[in-house]
């Protein structure tokens, strides 16, 4: 039962520190959240949504592949999302995406409620598949030139119209707070998992003075959001 | 004990590792720390929980069904069939089922073909040994729709690329296999053809990392092959290796899929 201890300020994300392990279904969702599916988007913003995901994993962390497939269901389409959007390229995120499930489904059991939410942990994977099949791709081909015209996203806001968490709203302001090229060298180093010479090269500065953007960013946020 | 000034630095790499802005030499370093340090995993998650609400602006896209079917084969997990159906996407279950049978045909006709070019071979050989091992993978295109199938035949040392349906290239150009092995430069196969089934004998060196970690790719290169041994054009199709459906000639199955205790290797 160690998975079920929560550190106390996780709780917030699971309501109340409400565990359900019974076998509910996630409810359909507020008229919002249908009209935000209707729109494309995958709601994974409430609580309970976030509890159920969770349920999900660590019964998957079991060997239950019933709610393996649950959780495929309902986090595939944000985490392939991320895929395609870090990648850029459909098919080979279709196999980032593979290979971020079959992680899951062997490494949920190292999963730790206390060290954050489910939904981080299953993003963070993604990110992280992600980002090795881009260094991988670089590595093998170094000759291509980097594309200077791969656009960051210039309208901050959650994708598909949909709602905000609080944790994103208090990131966004947070990072109102940076310089505005800082900012943007966040924001894209977070969208396209460049390293800080890639990002160097993109945004036409030396690479020193990236580190210290990117690095004074960081501290700014922590400070910033720890506060 | 750190210093402050230490403590300062190693947690700014980790915010650099979670950002994701670190070389892959510097990603490994600090994913060897996670593992053998709890306090750097615990640095690492933190800083995961403060940047990841980021990923809510990234648009949300349903991958095609035949994704969820690669992984429930590639984990062997149960066939929806007989158990139950994801809830609430019944289009979802009606392509996956669809893709499922579609991989099923198209394995079934490489095997068909595999027979075919066989036949001589056959008579050659006095008797085939049961422990034949064959290996195979549906090479699919970018638009999803299955390319190539390719059957690796172990023991003869050669690899049958059979065309399904896959796309025509320009004159003047012509698709070339590789074979990638996990966190490795592709290693050229050699032209394939885009009508007929192509016959390529595999060296040593290839067949060494023939698996399930590693995957099929098609390029697009000028006629006679890439020129520098490395993909120059566009992948345009891609396959992952898994065991044949069935052993041809020995008549039993053979499993060569990843068992999980080896996928366990994997961080």
């Amino acid at each position: 039962m160690r998975l079920l201890v929560l550190h106390p300020a996780r709780r917030h994300a699971f309501g109340h520190g409400r565990l359900l392990l019974s076998n509910k279904v996630p409810k359909k969702g507020s008229v919002r959240e249908r009209q935000a599916r209707r729109r494309g988007a995958t709601v994974i913003k409430s609580a309970d949504e976030r509890e159920h995901i969770m349920r999900w994993l660590i019964l998957a962390a079991q060997g239950d592949q019933q709610a393996f497939a649950e959780l495929y269901r309902a986090t595939s389409p944000m985490l392939f999302g991320i895929c395609v959007r870090m990648i850029r390229d459909r098919s080979e995120a279709e196999d980032v995406l593979q290979e971020t499930y079959t992680t899951i489904w062997r490494r949920a059991s190292s999963f730790d409620p206390a060290q954050g939410s489910a939904l981080t942990w299953l993003t963070t994977l993604a990110r992280n598949k992600a980002i090795d099949r881009l260094r991988q791709h670089r590595d093998s081909q170094l000759n291509d030139a980097i594309d200077l015209e791969q656009v960051i996203d210039e309208q901050p806001g959650p994708a598909n119209g949909a709602q905000s968490t609080e944790e994103y709203r208090r990131l966004q302001a947070c990072l109102e707070l940076l310089e505005p090229k800082q900012r943007r060298s966040v924001r894209e180093a977070f969208f396209t998992g460049a390293t800080y010479n890639e990002l160097a090269l993109r945004c036409n500065v030396p690479l020193g003075t990236m580190k210290s953007w990117i690095r004074r960013s960081l501290l700014q946020l922590r400070t910033c959001l720890d506060s | 004990m750190n210093t402050p000034l230490d403590e300062h630095d190693s947690n700014l790499r980790y915010a650099e590792y979670v950002l994701g802005v670190l070389d892959a030499d510097a990603r490994a370093a600090v994913e060897r720390e996670i593992q053998s340090s709890a306090s750097a995993a615990k640095a690492v998650a933190i800083w995961a929980e403060r940047l990841s609400p980021l990923s809510e602006e990234m648009a949300v896209q349903e991958p095609a069904a035949y994704v969820w079917a690669r992984i429930r084969d590639m984990l062997k997990l149960e066939s929806p069939a007989s158990g139950r159906v994801p809830s609430g996407r019944p289009r979802l279950w009606e392509n996956l089922r669809f893709w499922h049978w579609w991989g099923l045909g198209a394995s079934a006709l490489a095997a068909v073909c595999l027979v075919l070019l066989l036949i001589p071979a056959r008579h050659a050989a006095v008797r085939p040994r049961p422990t034949t091992a064959y290996m195979a993978s549906t090479i699919v295109q970018n638009d999803g729709h299955v390319g190539w199938t390719a059957t690796m035949d172990l023991q003869r040392a050669r690899i049958i690329v059979v065309p399904v349906a896959p796309q025509t290239l320009a004159n003047g150009r012509s698709p070339e296999l590789w074979l990638i092995p996990a966190g490795h430069k592709p290693i050229a196969v050699g032209v394939i053809d885009g009508n007929t089934p192509t016959t390529i004998a595999l060296s040593n060196t290839l067949i060494a990392q023939l698996g399930p970690t590693a995957a099929l790719a098609v390029s697009v290169e000028p006629l006679g092959g890439s020129p520098t041994g490395q993909p120059t054009g566009p992948v345009i199709a891609k396959g992952t290796i898994g065991a044949a459906p069935e052993s041809v000639e020995a008549g039993k199955s053979v499993s060569l899929r990843q068992t999980s205790s080896a996928a366990r290797t994997e961080v």
